[in-house]
């Protein structure tokens, strides 16, 4: 089932085919494009690529494999493999078996997979086999019935002489499945399609329900905004837990283009990500900010430039202007919009660059509402705010979530959705963002958004990335600069010339990097975790060229000028 | 005299308001115009200069002249030593 086609090489598809109906369920999305251009590459892998008809063949084999072991409609189905085709067709056959699937961070540990399955009641789980071995080595196994390897691997040898309570399938039964189409699971778009686990405020991972309709409506929205078509090569760089993927593979798969894996060992290099762009084509690119900051610095984007690229979306957290100006330098032919939404409501609210912000300009909107959405501001005891002030966004429509399934429980969305972010309305209607309502701190009886000083602090030409923290009524700014000689006078001068008194943070960190969450943000939780424990690892300290050495994991040593 | 207290001084800002990073910082900085001192910092540092100096500083005392840099606090304590 293994394709090795260069991109390109296979049989260019017409690139204005007419398209099938538009899909109304997840599981709809990749039949019609299977009979009109089998061989087409629909997800080329890192080391496997799968044509549409492979692609629906296969998810038709796990969905009958969903079934003959037991599945029943609106069960959940785990998914915990590396990002690749087989990943995607576990998802599709789930769908089409009339489950739910559940896609599992490869990277989380096996205790964390243990909540998410017990919270959701995972029965069936589709595995890579090391990952399997990572969690029987844990004890991890219950609730789950029956694992399904996704590679032919190291299934446990011998069976065990008591009975361990699950089945492992080995990749050959998978493979030799039936690829017949399982019987139709009718066309109800309110049913819940997937779950898609982020943390709770107090630790504990929650599902956000997500309904055919709800993704849907994302999908066929973004690729009508970009026209995507048959040609197009999209980036799959989100894993597939975080909502960016949805876009990925979902509106990508809708209009027979080719979703291109950006894998975990490449994400983390910009040089390599740009040799994926160039070597695989890709003409679409979503990302969070970090990963075009990461090929701006580290990739050459600006000298080798990325002439395919026709359309980025970011979302996920602040751009920083002066790095997203970069970004719009190197890549001229790009559209580029900047997306905006919770997971439990996808993307609200776009806006699109019309060329490089005024030159004044200290950050760009997060846009008008989206996908048949409708936004609203509001204070505190919910009533409209007047235009420019600033408010909570509201937001109601097709996009906002089912509920919470968190404990075992489902819990209904409230409607509308209070998103817990602040925006304000310009005169021109586009919606600006000034922070999340729970950064909304107090020190020493002043109001201050923290997103607010972050974003003066990477105002600064030096510093390419900052957080900022209230821990014991103390504002505490984490720092990455640029140049290794800029000193946190340099800094507070810069606050001082942009911020009140009050929102100048008192202790200034300058560390060679922060830690990093799975979907590649800033890992906010452990860097305030570092600083109240004083972490020099997670914190280690800038190296400046002039610092004695010092003992490891301390700050360089002060030098009084005389 | 004076080199004990401003050097104390100097090294009460950097480590407390600077993170311990001296570097750009000498006596003559402005310490209001950049950002080190607010009313909180203020209050800490007198704090500071009455518990070490053992000096005593009163409402008329503590304004934007003299609480400008390393040195006018340094004049001012060492007037209040004096008197």
């Amino acid at each position: 089932m293994t394709s090795t086609l260069e991109p390109g090489g296979e049989d260019r598809p017409p690139l204005r085919a007419e398209r099938p109906p538009r899909a109304e369920r997840i599981d709809r999305l990749v039949t019609d494009w299977a009979s009109r251009q089998p061989g087409h590459i629909a997800v080329q892998g890192t080391d496997e690529a799968l044509t549409y008809a492979e692609l629906d063949a296969l998810a038709n084999r796990f969905a009958r494999m969903f079934l003959d072991n037991g599945l029943q409609r609106g069960d959940r189905v785990g998914v915990h493999l590396p990002r690749s085709g087989r990943a995607v067709a576990a998802m599709l056959g789930a769908s089409r078996a009339g489950g739910v699937y559940v896609p599992l961070d490869p990277g989380s540990p096996p205790a964390r997979m243990r909540l998410i399955a017990e919270d959701c009641g995972l029965r069936q789980v589709v595995i890579a086999p090391a990952l399997l071995s990572s969690w029987l080595a844990a004890g991890v196994h219950a609730p789950v019935e029956h694992f399904f390897l996704s590679a032919a691997g190291t299934a446990p040898a011998s069976p065990p002489a008591v009975d361990p309570g699950f089945r492992v399938h080995p990749w050959s039964e998978v493979k030799e499945a039936s690829a017949a189409p399982v019987p139709p699971v009718g066309d109800s778009p309110d049913e819940l399609a997937y779950l898609l686990y982020t943390s709770g405020s107090t630790g504990v991972p929650k599902g956000v329900m997500i309904s055919h309709r709800n993704a849907l409506a994302f999908v066929h929205w973004a690729a009508e905004q970009i026209d995507l078509h048959a040609r197009d090569r999209v980036a799959s760089v989100a894993p597939f837990h975080f909502d960016l993927s949805v876009f990925d593979l979902w509106s990508t798969l809708s209009r027979g283009a080719t979703v291109v894996v950006v894998d975990e060992t490449t994400v983390v290099s910009g040089r390599r990500m740009l040799d994926r762009i160039h070597a695989q084509e890709i003409s679409v690119w979503y990302s969070v900010p970090s990963a075009l900051i990461l090929m701006l610095d580290d990739g050459g984007l600006e000298q080798r430039g990325a002439p395919g690229l026709r359309v980025v979306f970011f979302a996920g957290e602040v751009f920083p202007m002066k790095h997203l100006r970069r970004a719009l330098a190197a890549l001229p032919q790009a559209r580029f919009f900047n997306l905006f939404g919770p997971t439990e409501t996808n993307v609200c609210l776009a806006f699109e660059l019309e060329g490089p912000p005024p030159p004044d300009a200290n950050t760009i909107p997060i846009g008008t509402a989206s996908c048949g959405d409708v936004v609203s501001i509001v204070d505190e005891q919910g009533r409209p705010v007047p235009e420019g002030e600033v408010g909570e966004l509201f937001v109601d429509g097709p996009t906002v979530m089912l509920g919470y399934w968190e404990g075992g429980r489902r819990t209904p969305a409230r409607h509308p959705y209070p998103t817990g972010d602040l925006v304000s309305r310009r005169p021109d209607g586009e919606i600006l963002y000034h922070g999340r309502r729970d950064h909304m701190v107090k020190v020493h009886g002043h109001r201050i958004e923290l997103g607010e000083v972050e974003s003066a602090l990477t105002g600064h030409p030096s510093i390419s990335e900052a957080l900022a923290f209230a821990i014991d009524q103390q504002l505490i700014a984490v720092a990455v600069p640029t140049d290794a000689e800029i000193s946190v006078l340099d800094i507070k001068r810069h606050c001082a010339s942009r911020l009140p008194r009050y929102m100048i943070p008192s202790e200034v960190r300058l560390v060679a990097r922060l830690p990093r969450t799975s979907s590649g943000k800033a890992d906010r939780v452990r860097v305030r975790t570092a600083l109240v424990e004083n972490d020099g690892v997670v914190l280690s300290p800038v190296v400046r060229s002039a610092d004695q050495p010092g003992p490891s994991g301390q700050p360089g040593p002060s030098r009084k000028e005389p | 005299m004076e080199d004990v207290v401003k050097t104390g001084i100097n090294q009460y800002i950097v480590s407390t308001w600077l993170s311990g990073d001296g570097r750009g910082f000498d006596d003559d900085t402005d310490m209001q115009q950049s950002g080190i001192l607010d009313s909180f910092s203020t209050l800490s540092l007198i704090g500071f200069l009455e518990s070490t100096f053992k000096v005593q500083l009163e409402p008329a005392d503590i304004n934007a002249e003299t609480f400008k840099s390393v040195n006018t606090v340094t004049k001012l304590v060492l007037g209040k030593l004096g008197g």
